[in-house]
């Protein structure tokens, strides 16, 4: 499998706060990988600095074997590096199309409508909200724009952070329903999520992650996402 | 009758400049200080254009447009692109900003000197009728072509591709980011277009506002008051607060007297932030960003 994306020694935080210490991660093509964790132990901290946004980082990031460390946010998500972020992001003024539209803005936004018919197709919620404020959404409502935002772009990799926060057990649930019936286009994924019990079945690796060290990556057993990507290794070999 | 069709004039032409001012500020965070030397600057070029070129009414927009376009450019190369991401950019910037309006009003002052210019009617002397008050061709000139221009604007935001971008910006930043919106190509855009806005407003203000080094200074003055009554980065918001400032200007004028007039828009803008500190975007939008 040849890796998309490959975190070296990486340590990062905020001001004189030392939150990562010096973590190693690679992402295979089409793979989805876990990453599990407590609140506040890094998780969130890790898909930031991938992308750019924390105060200071050290060690390597690379994108197809080139480093990404010095690439500013906005060039990642036309590289194909999109991040569906922990409480949306969203624009909350804007119409949900709008919102939407927005996560075809770096690629595809020619084929925007298609893109746009497809995440309406995996969110029909959505649907009949087209033309309201994104910031008059449920909370659940939310997360589905923001994932669905998300999916508009084609992206290489996608960085998805604890999409169940916050939300009632049955909504989380539906959301993950969804997630796990995702068609990626190939392209891998690393999901951080606290509740490991909503990985099960269909993520590959899980990486559990603790006081900002990986403490240990296990590759679970015959899971769906893991067999595909096997049996794409074993197609690409013959 | 002659209240409103100024009221109306006037709001067209301020709209202008304070959504210029209002998306750089909303947007960027850039409270654009060199927006009045944008405007002069555009008098200026206008009437070179006037001078050298020919003194047919499009020509005469054409060196304002283009003018107002290019100097857009020149606060984004020389405010925007050396100081955003640094420290304090909001402030820096304003100053920034402030420094290259000084530059500009004495450039203004060595080039051309201290004389008024003058630029031909736009629109033609001729005068009309309604309802039994006189109205020139200018005025109505103006509003017409004022209202075409700030809809093309508001179409381009709404339609293009662009225009998503800059209205993500001023919702969200680090979400603009995150879809692939660069700050720079957004800002270019949006200093850009605020400069052609400035130097429409300033061609169709030319009957009023002489090109001179120093008149930059009360449309900026007015553009801000109708950026922050609109609320930062409301096109809607700053629509409406174009059309309460020059209700404002026109009553003031006629029961008052003109010198009143920044007395009663400043009073105008107190009371609405205080009730509405979001400005007017806070009455007409259903989410705050």
């Amino acid at each position: 499998m040849t890796t998309v994306l490959e975190v070296r020694g990486l340590s990062a935080g905020y001001g004189p706060l030392r939150v990562l210490h010096e973590i190693d991660l690679a992402v295979g093509e089409g793979e989805r990988v876990g990453l599990v964790g407590l609140n506040g132990h890094g998780k969130t901290t890790l898909l930031r600095s991938i992308m750019g946004l924390v105060d200071w980082r050290q060690g390597e990031v690379e994108l197809d074997g080139a480093s990404i460390l010095k690439t500013p946010t906005h060039r990642l998500a036309r590289a194909g590096v999109v991040m569906i972020p922990q409480g949306d992001a969203l624009f909350p003024g804007l119409s949900v199309q709008d919102n939407l539209d927005s996560g075809a803005f770096a690629t595809g936004w020619r084929e925007r409508k298609k893109r746009r018919d497809r995440v309406l197709e995996l969110f029909p919620r959505l649907a009949e909200r087209l033309d309201q404020a994104a910031g008059t959404l449920s909370g659940g409502e939310r997360r589905m724009c923001s994932v669905g935002r998300g999916l508009m772009s084609n992206a290489r990799i996608y960085l998805i952070d604890e999409p169940s926060l916050g939300l009632a057990p049955g909504v989380a649930a539906g959301l993950y329903a969804t997630l796990r019936e995702l068609d990626l286009e190939g392209g891998s994924l690393v999901l951080a999520e606290q509740n490991q019990t909503l990985l099960e079945g269909w993520i590959g690796r899980v990486a559990r992650i603790h006081g900002g060290r990986i403490v240990s990556i296990e590759t679970a057993e015959a899971s769906p996402g893991g067999e595909a990507a096997a049996d794409r290794e074993r197609r690409a070999g013959t | 009758m002659t209240d409103l069709i100024t009221t109306i004039n006037l709001a067209a032409v301020y709209g202008l400049i304070g959504v210029g001012i209002s998306l750089t500020w909303g947007g960027l965070g850039f409270l654009n200080l060199a927006h009045g030397v944008t405007f002069a600057a555009s008098l200026y070029g206008a009437w070179w254009a006037q001078e050298n070129i020919s003194d047919h009414a499009s020509v005469i927009f054409l060196g304002g447009i283009v003018v107002g376009a290019f100097a857009g450019a020149v606060v984004w190369l020389s405010v925007f692109l050396p100081l955003d991401g640094k420290k304090n950019w909001d402030m820096r910037s304003i100053i920034a900003s402030l420094g290259l309006a000084i530059i500009g009003v004495n450039t203004f002052l060595l080039v051309f000197g201290p004389q008024r210019k003058a630029i031909e009617y736009l629109f033609g002397t001729s005068k009309f009728k309604i309802g039994g008050s006189t109205i020139t061709a200018d005025k109505s000139g103006a509003i017409i072509s004022a209202s075409v221009v700030m809809l093309l604007v508001v179409l381009a935001l709404v339609k293009s591709r662009i225009g998503l971008g800059v209205r993500a910006l001023t919702q969200n930043p680090e979400g603009a980011a995150l879809v692939g919106i660069g700050r720079r190509q957004a800002a270019f855009a949006i200093l850009t277009v605020s400069g052609i806005l400035a130097g429409f407003a300033a061609v169709l203000l030319s009957q009023i506002f002489y090109p001179e080094p120093n008149i930059g200074y009360l449309p900026l003055l007015k553009g801000l008051i109708v950026a922050l009554l609109g609320g930062l980065g409301s096109i809607p918001g700053a629509v409406v607060a174009a059309l309460l400032v020059g209700a404002t200007e026109a009553v003031t004028a006629h029961y008052l007297d003109q010198s009143w007039i920044l007395l009663t828009q400043f009073a105008l803008i107190a009371v609405v932030l205080l009730v509405r500190p979001r400005g007017v975007a806070g009455i007409l939008e259903v989410t705050r960003a």
